[in-house]
C-alpha cells in the first residue's frame, strides 16, 4: 500500500482537476439522471416514482422514438462508412510523401475542427437552401437542384455530407497508421509484379486493422451523438417532418421543451445501452478481422 | 528562460490574489437588479430597451437587466432557465403558455400588489382577466390584440382590388390570390401558404361553430376541420396562388423573411400589434384585413391579450419588479415608448394619451381594431398544459402534407389523435 502511493502519488496528484471534475460535475448528474429515469420529473415539482413507466411508454406507445431511432441509425450506417472511407483515401495520397505534407495535414484537418461548430451548421443550412449555393452551382450546369434542407427525403444526406466533410481526425490516425507499415512489404509484392488494388487489399488493409478497428469505434460512438448540426440545422425540432430528429435532438426537446426530463433521463439511458452494446459487438467481432503485428499465434 | 524561484511564484500569487479583491468593492454596493426577458424582434428590442433606460434614470438604485431573443427560442430558454431555477424576475408570458407556467408552479399571483404598488383598477375589465388563472392573477396584460391578414396595399391596388376586407370569406380569398398572382405574372403570390399555421387554423375551427380546446382542455377540434383546412390551401397550391412549399415548411421565420417583407407574396397572417414591427421591415405600405370568415359561419377571430408580464417564482426583489412593471402601464414617458407595439393598451387613460401621436401603422391598427370589435367571438378558454407540443404537432404533421408525402383525410386524423394523446399525457 505504501509503496503504491510513493510511486502513484504524482500520478494521482496530476489526475487531480480531472477527478475533481469528475465526481463534482460528472458522477453526481450521471447517477441522478438513472434516479431520474424512472420517475415524473418536470423540473419545477419534485419527482415522482413510476418505476419502469417511462421505460414502458418508450417501446409500446411513443411513435416519435422509433422515428428518432430510425433516423440516428440511417445516419451511423451512412456516415461511419463515408468518412472512414474518405479519411482513409486522403490519408493515402498524403502518405505519398508530399514535401508540404504538414500542410495539407493541417488544412485537411480543419473542418474537423470547425464542424462541430454552430457557424458551420448555420453556413450548410444556406448552401443547401432552395436558393443556396449548392443550387446556383447545379443551374450554372442546368440541374434544377432540390430543396434539400427542407425536403424529407434529402434532408439527412446534407449532413452525411457534412460527416463525411469531417474526415480529419481519422485521417491523422490512418495516416499515423500507414506510416507505421513496414516499406519493405510493399518492395517485396512490387517485385513480385502484385498490382496496386492487390497490395492495397493484401498488405495496407490487414496491417491498419487495428487503426481502422479504432477508427470505427470512436466514430460510432461520436455519430451516435450527433446533436449540434442536427439541431441547428433542424431549427432544433427534428423538422422537416422529423426526418432529423436524431435521438439526441428528441431527447433535448422532450427534457427542455417539454419538461419531462425523467422520459429523457431515461432515454439518455437507453442511448449509453446502445451505444455500449455496438462498441461490444466491435469488439467481440475484432478477434476475428484485427490483428496486431506484434501478437504469437 | 528564467529560473521559477519560491519568492516569485508566491509573490505573483499574492499580487495576484489582491488584485482580484478590488474589484469586488463596487459589485457588492451594485444596489437591486432585476431581470426583464422577453421575445421580440428590431422594433421591439429597440423600444423595450428605451424604456429600461428610461425607468432607471426615473429610479436610481434599480438596475434592470433585459434579455430578448426571437420566439422560435424562446420558450426553450424560458424552459431551460425554469428547470435552473433561474428565471429572470419579470418574464414575458403568452396566452398560450400562460396556464402551462402556473399549473408548473413557475409564477408568482400578482394579487397581493393590486391597489397598493400596481395601480390598475382603472383597466378595461374583460382584457385584465385574460391573465387570470384559477381566480388569480398571475399575468398583466400589456396590450391586445387580435388575429389579421396583413396585405401589400400597392400589390392589392395594382391588382384593382375592390373586396370588404372585413367581411370577406375564404372564397373571396382564393379569388384575392388568383387576381393578384395574375397580375404579377406569378412573381408574387397571392398568400402565404397558412397550412401550418395553427393559429390560424383555430379561428377556422371556431368558424366551424367548436373551440379548439374545450372545457378541461380536451381537443375538441375534429378531424374534419383539419382536413378541410389541409385540403383548401392544398387546393390553392395546386393553383399556384400560394407561397412556395419550400418556404412554407420552414418553421417560425423571422418577420424580415416573411413573404410579405420579401416580397414573395401579398398577405399573410398575424397578430395585429406585429404589424408595427412588419412596417419596420417591409418595403410596400401595409394594410389590415381579417381573417376570411366562412360563408355562413360563426365568429372565428376573438380579441385576446397579445403579451403579459409575469413575476416568475425566482423573484426576489419583487417590490422593485413591481415598481418595474407598474410603470410600464403607467408612466406616462413609458408607455408613450411602447406605444401600440405590443398590443393596445388596456388602460384608458394610457390610450387617450396616445391617440394623438400615433405613427401611420399604429393608427391603422386602431382603426382595425375597432372595425373588429362587433365581428369577433369571446376569448377561448385558455390552453392547457401541452398546447405547446400540439403546435409542434400540427405544424410536423402538416409539413408531410404541404410537400405532398401525406394524404390530406389520414393525415388530419393522425394530428387529432396526436394532439389528444399528447394532451392526456402532459396532465
Amino acid at each position: 500500500m505504501k509503496r503504491f502511493f510513493a510511486r502513484n502519488a504524482p500520478a494521482y496528484v496530476f489526475l487531480l482537476p480531472w477527478l475533481i471534475g469528475f465526481f463534482l460535475l460528472a458522477l453526481g448528474p450521471i447517477l441522478a439522471s438513472l434516479y431520474l429515469s424512472f420517475t415524473r420529473y418536470d423540473m419545477v415539482s419534485a419527482p415522482r416514482w413510476i418505476g419502469w413507466g417511462n421505460y414502458e411508454y418508450m417501446f409500446t406507445r411513443d411513435r416519435r422514438f422509433w422515428k428518432a431511432l430510425e433516423v440516428t441509425f440511417t445516419y451511423v450506417a451512412l456516415a461511419v462508412p463515408a468518412r472512414l472511407i474518405m479519411a482513409l483515401g486522403v490519408a493515402m495520397l498524403l502518405d505519398k510523401g508530399l514535401r508540404t505534407i504538414g500542410l495539407y495535414r493541417a488544412i485537411f484537418y480543419l473542418p474537423s475542427l470547425l464542424g462541430a461548430s454552430i457557424a458551420i451548421a448555420i453556413l450548410w443550412r444556406q448552401l443547401f437552401a432552395a436558393d443556396g449555393v449548392v443550387n446556383q452551382v447545379l443551374a450554372m450546369v442546368g440541374i434544377q437542384g432540390a430543396s434539400w434542407i427542407t425536403d424529407p427525403d434529402t434532408s439527412l444526406y446534407t449532413l452525411v455530407v457534412l460527416a463525411m466533410w469531417q474526415f480529419g481526425s481519422p485521417m491523422l490516425i490512418f495516416l499515423a497508421g500507414l506510416r507505421g507499415i513496414p516499406r519493405d512489404l510493399y518492395e517485396a509484392a512490387e517485385i513480385d509484379g502484385t498490382p496496386r488494388w492487390r497490395q492495397f487489399t493484401r498488405i495496407t488493409l490487414p496491417l491498419l486493422a487495428p487503426v481502422i478497428f479504432f477508427n470505427l469505434v470512436l466514430q460510432t460512438i461520436d455519430s451516435f451523438k450527433t446533436f449540434s448540426s442536427a439541431f441547428i440545422i433542424s431549427n432544433g425540432t427534428g423538422a422537416p417532418a422529423d426526418s432529423l430528429l436524431f435521438y439526441t435532438v428528441y431527447l433535448f426537446n422532450e427534457a427542455f421543451k417539454f419538461f419531462r426530463m425523467g422520459y429523457a433521463s431515461a432515454l439518455a439511458w437507453f442511448l449509453l445501452v446502445i451505444i455500449a452494446t455496438f462498441t461490444a459487438i466491435a469488439f467481440f467481432t475484432s478477434k476475428y478481422w484485427v490483428h496486431y503485428e506484434n501478437e504469437r499465434d | 528562460m528564467t529560473k521559477l524561484t519560491r519568492r516569485a511564484v508566491l509573490s505573483t500569487i499574492g499580487a495576484a490574489a489582491a488584485a482580484s479583491a478590488l474589484p469586488a468593492t463596487p459589485l457588492f454596493a451594485a444596489d437591486r437588479t432585476i431581470r426583464h426577458y422577453w421575445w421580440g424582434n428590431p422594433e421591439r428590442d429597440k423600444r423595450t430597451f428605451a424604456v429600461i433606460d428610461t425607468f432607471q434614470k426615473k429610479n436610481a438604485g434599480i438596475k434592470v437587466s433585459g434579455e430578448t431573443i426571437g420566439w422560435g427560442d424562446y420558450w426553450t430558454k424560458m424552459a431551460t432557465q425554469t428547470a435552473g431555477r433561474n428565471m429572470a424576475d419579470l418574464v414575458q408570458m403568452d396566452y398560450r403558455f400562460l396556464f402551462e407556467y402556473v399549473h408548473r408552479g413557475a409564477l408568482k399571483p400578482l394579487d397581493e400588489f393590486v391597489g397598493k404598488s400596481l395601480m390598475i383598477a382603472d383597466f378595461d375589465k374583460g382584457p385584465l382577466d385574460g391573465g387570470k388563472v384559477d381566480g388569480k392573477l398571475y399575468a398583466l396584460n400589456i396590450g391586445s390584440n387580435s388575429q389579421v391578414m396583413v396585405h401589400n396595399t400597392r400589390a392589392f391596388k395594382e391588382a384593382g382590388i375592390d373586396a370588404d376586407l372585413i367581411n370577406w370569406t375564404w372564397d373571396d380569398f382564393g379569388k384575392v390570390c388568383e387576381k393578384i398572382t395574375a397580375k404579377s405574372g406569378g412573381k408574387m403570390k397571392g398568400s402565404d401558404d397558412l397550412s401550418l399555421m395553427i393559429e390560424t387554423f383555430e379561428s377556422w375551427v371556431r368558424q366551424n361553430g367548436r373551440e379548439f380546446y374545450g372545457p378541461e382542455g380536451k381537443v375538441t377540434a375534429t378531424a374534419e376541420d383539419v382536413a378541410g383546412w389541409w385540403q383548401m390551401w392544398a387546393d390553392l397550391r395546386k393553383a399556384g396562388v400560394v407561397r412556395d412549399k419550400n418556404k412554407t415548411v420552414i418553421l417560425d421565420p423571422p418577420i424580415a423573411e416573411s413573404g410579405i417583407a420579401v416580397g414573395d407574396t401579398a398577405m399573410s397572417h398575424y397578430w395585429s400589434n406585429q404589424m408595427v414591427g412588419i412596417q419596420a421591415v417591409a418595403k410596400d405600405k401595409i394594410g389590415a384585413a381579417m381573417v376570411p370568415h366562412k360563408a355562413g359561419g360563426k365568429p372565428g377571430q376573438f380579441i385576446k391579450p397579445s403579451m403579459f408580464l409575469s413575476l416568475s417564482r425566482d423573484a426576489k426583489d419583487t417590490e422593485a419588479a413591481i415598481a418595474y412593471m407598474n410603470a410600464w402601464v403607467n408612466d406616462p414617458e413609458i408607455t408613450g415608448i411602447l406605444g401600440l407595439e405590443r398590443g393596445i393598451p388596456c388602460s384608458p387613460k394610457v390610450r387617450a394619451a396616445l391617440t394623438p401621436k400615433l405613427t401611420e401603422v399604429e393608427k391603422l391598427s386602431v382603426d382595425y381594431f375597432t372595425a373588429i370589435q362587433s365581428k369577433v367571438g369571446p376569448l377561448p378558454l385558455p390552453a392547457p398544459k401541452g398546447a405547446g407540443e400540439v403546435r409542434d404537432a400540427f405544424m410536423r404533421i402538416g409539413t408531410d402534407v404541404v410537400l405532398g408525402k401525406a394524404e390530406v383525410a389520414e393525415a388530419a386524423g393522425m394530428f387529432i389523435e396526436d394532439a389528444q394523446a399528447i394532451v392526456e399525457r402532459a396532465q
